[in-house]
């Protein structure tokens, strides 16, 4: 009977079950292929990679050179340590102060607070690439050029409008009581966003966390301006900068071009059921 | 007994600690920025009286003259500004429409596989763009690309064009390109709206005899119009300010061929920091910057008045 | 087990007045019910004497201790809320220990006490659950074991059963009388919108409207003396019914929806009549006063009939405009239209004044 139902409803939808699954198909070739190619490629020698892009690697071709001269020949495990350094201190801040504000701002009754929750979310509608031009005198005149601390504080500058609109959301729909609750047991305010708030937040941590990362991680225009320098390169402009200089060395690039995915592509594995919900429960209602 | 005195409201020192340390990094490394690029619109530099270097000097609008009187900016801007609009016009008519129906199909209650699909509609956004790049360009290259190959293959080799090297095309290929990576963004956004109707409500559709095409588009669409609505003003803010990524990645700063896919993003960027044989230019770069904050300001204040306030908001 | 005396308290959120000038006391080992319609200002009180809101004037202590200036740990209470208020990422037995953890309670007498509470309220198989892994119900009792948990002087309850449905609450009901008498009679301060729950749980209850409290007093004096048109509407289900009326001090008649009744029989339910005549009463009564009878004096068409098995409710209108409901013990059959008569128990008369106090 159920099945019944079931094979009704589909019917109904318009479309059988099998056209459905034809169309996101081949839209996931789509969206996929282009990603087969680059991992497919970076495990094939230059002759490999030219003569046949899209042949599988065969024993003439196959060659992990690619990924030996990326580890061993280049700065590009430098680059990847300035990418988890800026990514992951900018993420911290931009977790740990945006449910602080956000908390303040859900939790507490003061004057102003309406005028500084939207001040705080101003952010998301104007752009921080607007301001490059001043930002740049302000990190020079802080001695700040070519340094990760720039970046870091850029980022997380960038990343708090969004994150203290999407805990502000989700923080508005939990119980006022509970915090009630842990005042009379006797917890200090700052006690009370440590050891119950932070608890409350965790199912959007998850969204927020990747909603910033990604546009940190990937970000070309402020590692290009703020912090060109050998040393401070973040993958993303490195591997941009291996692509005129390595022109020789393709199978490099494209090892480079792999492993620096890795990361952003993990976080998002890990975090995809709860990044969903975490949208459901914030950033659609806004 | 009548013991009526007021309470002193005690200090509430947690809040500013709250709500401090996000205040002063957004204050000084976003808004403060932004505020004085405006003010250096407004200023030019002149060689100083020592006449070693230069000193700033107030100008009133004088850049705003020069990037729309003089030819050499003017053409730039209105080319750029034009290119930009066909780009947002695309996003809308292709990426938007595309996403909103994947995500009607991904959220059929009854789909197999919806997580499966999900995840790899979503996988190509959190891809730098350096790497997007890079990918099209091993696809689309007329000499080493696998297109002029795989069009051989199916026969129709002559049709195929170096897209991206073209004039008349390279803009379309690079927009294409763009809704490739980014299709994940308003999917997801149309996907957590769909996902928040509540059973009974379709339910009550059913009931009312409406078949699956006609719910969608009558209580469905209605309902998640306000994701329509952030999807279409994110669409607006990120075309002028995140597409300089892959077109600087693709076609590099000039905006080739012969700026054919040059927009704002590149445009400042060109400015502000010169460009081969043009020098960069503090102060136009902070006027461009300007005149791209009030279009974007008008955008967004036509969302928030014109558009937002008409959309219902249902909460279930 | 302490005394409540709140002085002269008064609570203003920027210009709204939310508590007017309020004074109570409540005895050792009271349970009070503060009563009323949402927005007046009940939970607001029970909040100040929490601790969560600052008195805006005015005093109040517990156990003959000034609390208004301490925050909520110290001043001996405990609350359980309407939605619970358990946190969510630590199970039964977190939850239950988790305030006298922190205030550096011994860890062996936290165990026992928390083992005490867990078997008082029979949550022993549940305490290594999560609160999203029990019924609403079992919430209930861990929020309560809570407050339990910590011994205090005084308990505050924040309508604590309005998220349950209709049988639970009942259930729920009957467990926290049981426990007040098993806690010894602790004193226990119950916030309620609900009549019922008020006229069965409280040793007294505090009817509370636009910040003020309108009556106090045991439930049995709400019911029979309520001071004034609103307590009198607010007690007791279903609702008084109200007659406009009006006194005529020459003829010594009350007329009432076309009716005219003697003074005699009004002042044998003790009110107090007014020397002159007067316009703009109200003649309340009760529907479990007034029965069926052929002679009765309040005669219309039947508008409503409610039928509940064993009694029933009958709707009439006397005159146009006025309605009186009827409670009917036993078995009746009405329909829409049927001629009904009423007769009302003179000694249950009550009667308001034009500003709405009790004449008596």
């Amino acid at each position: 009977m159920a099945s019944l139902t079931r094979k009704l409803e589909r019917g109904r939808a318009g479309l059988s079950s099998l056209g459905i699954h034809a169309i996101l198909i081949a839209y996931s070739v789509l969206a996929l292929f282009p990603l087969y190619l680059i991992l497919l490629n970076s495990f094939k020698s230059r002759r490999g990679i030219f003569g046949d892009p899209a042949g599988l690697p065969n024993e003439s071709t196959f060659s992990t050179k690619g990924y030996q001269s990326v580890i061993t020949n280049s700065d590009f495990p430098l680059y990847f340590g300035n990418s988890l350094v800026v990514t992951g201190v900018a993420l911290f801040f931009i977790l740990l102060f945006g449910a602080m504000a956000a908390h303040a701002l859900s939790e507490y009754d003061f004057p102003g607070s309406t005028f500084i929750g939207l001040y705080l979310i101003l952010g998301i509608m104007v752009p921080i690439r607007l301001g490059t031009v001043a930002l740049l005198k302000l990190i020079v005149d802080l001695n700040l050029a070519n340094t990760l601390t720039a970046l870091i504080l850029v980022y997380t500058a960038q990343g708090l409008p969004v994150a203290i609109f999407i805990f502000s959301e989700f923080l508005k729909n939990v119980s006022h009581e509970i915090k009630d609750s842990a005042r009379i047991d006797g917890l200090s305010e700052y006690r009370i966003f440590f050891e119950v708030v932070i608890p409350l937040v965790r199912p959007v941590i998850a969204t927020v966390a990747v909603f910033s990362m990604i546009p940190i991680w990937n970000d070309l225009w402020f590692p290009l301006i703020l912090s060109p320098g050998e040393s401070t390169r973040t993958v993303t402009l490195g591997v941009q900068k291996f692509v005129g200089q390595y022109t020789v060395d393709w199978g490099a690039v494209l090892a480079a071009l792999s492993v620096a995915v890795v990361p952003v592509l993990f976080m998002y594995i890990i975090f995809s059921k709860q990044l969903i919900r975490g949208i459901t429960a914030g950033a659609v209602k806004g | 007994m009548r013991t009526v005195k007021k309470q002193p409201q005690p200090r509430r020192w947690h809040i500013l600690v709250f709500i401090l340390p996000a205040f002063l990094i957004y204050t000084v490394f976003a808004i403060y920025p932004i505020v004085e690029s405006l003010r250096l619109s407004l200023y030019q530099s002149i060689p100083s009286a020592q006449g070693t270097g230069t000193t700033a000097e107030f100008a009133g609008l004088a850049n705003y003259m020069r990037l729309w009187g003089e030819p050499y900016w003017a053409e730039q801007f209105w080319n750029a500004l034009k290119n930009n609009f066909l780009l947002f016009a695309m996003h809308m008519l292709i990426q938007n429409p595309i996403a909103l129906a994947l995500a009607a199909l991904v959220s059929i209650p009854t789909l197999k596989g919806a997580a499966t699909y999900r995840t790899i509609f979503f996988l190509p956004t959190l891809l730098s763009v350096v790497i997007v790049g890079f990918i099209w360009q091993l696809i689309l290259s007329p000499l080493w690309g696998i297109t002029p190959d795989f069009m051989k293959w199916l026969g129709i080799r002559e049709w195929f064009k170096p897209w991206l090297g073209l004039e008349s095309t390279a803009l379309v290929t690079v927009t294409l390109i763009s809704i490739w990576q980014y299709v994940g963004i308003p999917l997801m956004l149309f996907y957590a709206g769909l996902l928040n109707i509540p059973e009974e409500t379709i339910e009550a559709a059913r009931i009312d005899g409406l078949n699956g095409w006609w719910i969608f588009w009558k209580v469905k669409l209605p309902l998640i119009l306000p994701a329509l609505g952030v999807v279409a003003i994110l669409t607006y803010i990120g075309n002028f300010t995140a597409s300089f990524d892959i077109i600087y990645t693709l076609q590099g700063g000039l905006a080739g061929p012969d700026y054919s896919t040059d927009v704002m993003g590149t445009f400042l960027f060109r400015t502000f920091f010169g460009f081969q044989s043009q020098l960069g230019d503090t102060y136009m770069g902070a006027t461009v910057a300007s005149v791209l904050f009030f279009i974007i300001l008008v955008g967004v204040a036509i969302y928030l008045f014109g558009v937002q306030r008409r959309l219902q908001r249902y909460d279930f | 087990m302490a005394t409540l005396e709140i002085i002269n308290v008064s609570k203003s959120f920027g210009r709204t007045e939310v508590i007017r000038d309020v004074s109570l006391q409540v005895e050792d080992g009271e349970l009070i019910v503060f009563v009323g319609p949402s927005g007046c200002g009940k939970s607001t009180m029970l909040r100040m004497i929490a601790g969560l809101e600052q008195v805006s004037a005015g005093e109040i202590w517990i156990g003959g201790k000034q609390v208004d200036h301490l925050p909520p740990a110290k001043r001996g209470i405990a609350m359980v809320f309407q939605s619970y208020a358990l946190y969510p990422h630590k199970n039964v037995r977190g939850n239950l220990g988790f305030a006298l953890k922190h205030a550096g309670v011994r860890r062996e007498e936290v165990e026992q006490r928390v083992n005490e509470a867990a078997e008082i309220l029979e949550l022993g198989d549940l305490m290594d659950r999560k609160p999203r892994e029990l019924s609403g119900g079992q919430r209930q009792r861990v929020a309560i074991g809570r407050a339990i948990v910590r011994e205090p002087q005084i308990f505050l309850f924040d309508e604590p059963l309005s998220n349950l449905d209709a049988a639970l609450r009942v259930h729920m009901r009957v467990e926290i009388l049981k426990l007040h008498q098993r806690l010894d009679n602790n004193t226990m301060i119950y916030v309620t919108h609900d009549q019922v729950e008020a006229m069965t749980l409280a040793d007294r209850i505090a009817v509370f409207r636009n910040g003020r409290v309108e009556q106090s007093g045991t439930p049995m004096e709400l019911y029979r003396k309520p001071a004034n048109d609103f307590v009198a509407g607010f007690i007791g289900s279903p609702s008084m019914n109200f007659l406009n009326a009006e006194w005529d001090a020459q003829t010594e008649k009350l007329s009432a929806a076309g009716q005219l009744l003697d003074g005699s029989v009004l002042q044998q339910a003790g009110i107090v009549l007014p020397g002159e005549s007067a316009t703009g009463l109200k003649l309340g009564i009760r529907p479990e006063h007034l029965s069926l009878s052929p002679q009765g004096e309040f005669s219309g068409r039947v508008q409503v009939f409610e039928n509940l098995g064993g009694e029933s409710f009958v709707h009439i209108n006397p005159v146009d405009d006025e309605v009186l409901v009827a409670k009917l013990e036993g078995e009746h059959n009405f329909r829409p239209g049927d001629n009904c008569c009423l007769q009302a128990n003179p000694a249950f008369l009550h009667l308001f004044g034009a500003d709405g106090q009790r004449l008596s």
